[in-house]
């Protein structure tokens, strides 16, 4: 078993796949398996012991990260059953949960993943906080949390319409007529988000862009990026 | 040929390379500021299916003094006074828009509660005045006008309280 894998790990294909040379021995081998993959390469080749301690980071940056995969992962099962569109976009949501089998359940983990997400965002932003992470030279990396906080805020929101119930359309009446109060180019801004003067079939199309396409495709490259800079910045001490 | 250029350098005024790169960065500038305005009017829908302005209530012989009718699908109460006046004031709150709700019976005074939003807890009199916040103003008021025997509501014409009224 073992010759085999050493024999699959030494054709050409392989190779020709991954670069790192195996079996893993060294140190070195362990950084090149690092620097040499997509995925790994925003992570440093080397953390301090207590950088991965639970008391020190308690995990909240990467449980937000884990929830946002369970909410795409969710979201995108989701889209196959759901319309955006007057009524269908009600009746979809209520099929998901009394018609679809394990509807109710990828619902449910969607809805409550997205509110964990809320609170795990800010309490990773409180920790970044209270243990002075935001200093420099990791203030950008702060503004850059600041941003996927309002991205995460704004995906709630958005999310909240799609159910096309009372509570969505009132919750969004309100969230609309807050924006309409920003200065100069308030109605303006309610325009475009709404597509109208008030909440009907392109505000449905358009939230569920925002909430499946823009800020999510926005999220995924600045959390790439705030990953990165943590190793740029020094990582954690 | 880099000799002559790095002399070129040196001169005042414009030469080929700085004269090209000009032309090829105003170009895309152009291009680029172009593309925003493109799109953001592309944002913007040019026909909404939106109720029109402007409605028909009646006939007027068929509506009693002291009498709230709710058209839902324009959000506005027109009401019949106790002088058998007609106004009608709209049922979106001046607070953050939601629907506001008719509580109060036929003959109430002007400083009791006829009016209560659902969503924040304003409350306003029969004339859509606010008895209590967090409504920063009155509800809206809409021209009304007599059209044959019927009541015309013009949501589109705003008026305040003194000329809100329809004598017939």
């Amino acid at each position: 078993m073992k010759k085999l894998f050493i024999k699959i790990s030494n054709s050409k294909a392989w190779k020709s796949i991954f670069r790192t040379k195996l079996p893993i021995k060294t140190n070195l081998d362990r950084s090149l398996f690092i620097f040499n993959s997509l995925t790994m390469h925003i992570h440093p080749a080397k953390v301090r012991e207590i950088a991965i301690k639970f008391r020190y980071t308690f995990y909240l940056g990467m449980i937000s990260f884990f929830l946002f995969v369970i909410l795409v992962v969710t979201g995108v099962l989701l889209m196959l059953y759901y319309q955006p569109a007057i009524p269908n976009a009600y009746e979809n949501m209520k099929d998901l949960q009394y018609v679809v089998t394990n509807g109710m359940f990828l619902r449910n983990l969607h809805r409550w993943s997205a509110h964990l997400m809320v609170i795990s965002v800010f309490l990773h932003m409180i920790r970044v906080f209270y243990s002075g992470a935001y200093k420099p030279p990791r203030e950008f990396n702060w503004v850059v949390g600041v941003v996927l906080l309002i991205l995460t805020l704004l995906l709630s929101y958005t999310g909240y319409l799609l159910p096309y119930d009372q509570l969505s359309y009132w919750a969004v009446t309100v969230g609309a007529n807050l924006i309409q109060y920003v200065p100069l180019i308030g109605l303006k801004i309610k325009y475009l988000l709404l597509g109208g003067n008030t909440i009907a079939e392109y505000t449905l199309v358009r939230f569920y862009v925002l909430h499946c396409v823009i800020i999510p495709l926005a999220m995924v490259f600045l959390i790439a990026f705030h990953f990165w800079r943590i190793r740029k910045d020094g990582g954690l001490h | 040929m880099n000799s002559k250029e790095d002399n070129s350098k040196d001169k005042k005024g414009i030469n080929r390379r700085k004269f090209l790169s000009l032309i090829g960065n105003s170009a895309t500038g152009l291009v680029a500021v172009g593309a925003i305005g493109v799109t953001l009017d592309y944002l913007s829908p040019n026909v909404i299916k939106e109720k029109p302005a402007k409605f028909k209530v009646g006939p007027i012989q068929n509506i009693m003094n002291d009498t709230v009718i709710y058209e839902p699908e324009y959000s506005v109460f027109v009401i019949r006074d106790e002088n058998g006046a007609f106004y009608a004031i709209s049922s979106i709150c001046t607070h953050l828009g939601c629907n506001v709700k008719w509580v109060g019976s036929q003959e109430i005074t002007e400083s009791e509660v006829a009016i209560n939003c659902p969503c924040h807890g304003s409350k306003f009199n029969k004339k859509g005045s606010v008895i209590e916040g967090p409504a920063p103003k009155g509800l809206v008021r809409f021209r009304v006008k007599l059209s044959n025997d019927k009541i015309l509501v013009d949501t589109s014409e705003i008026v305040s309280e003194e000329e809100m009224y329809l004598k017939v």
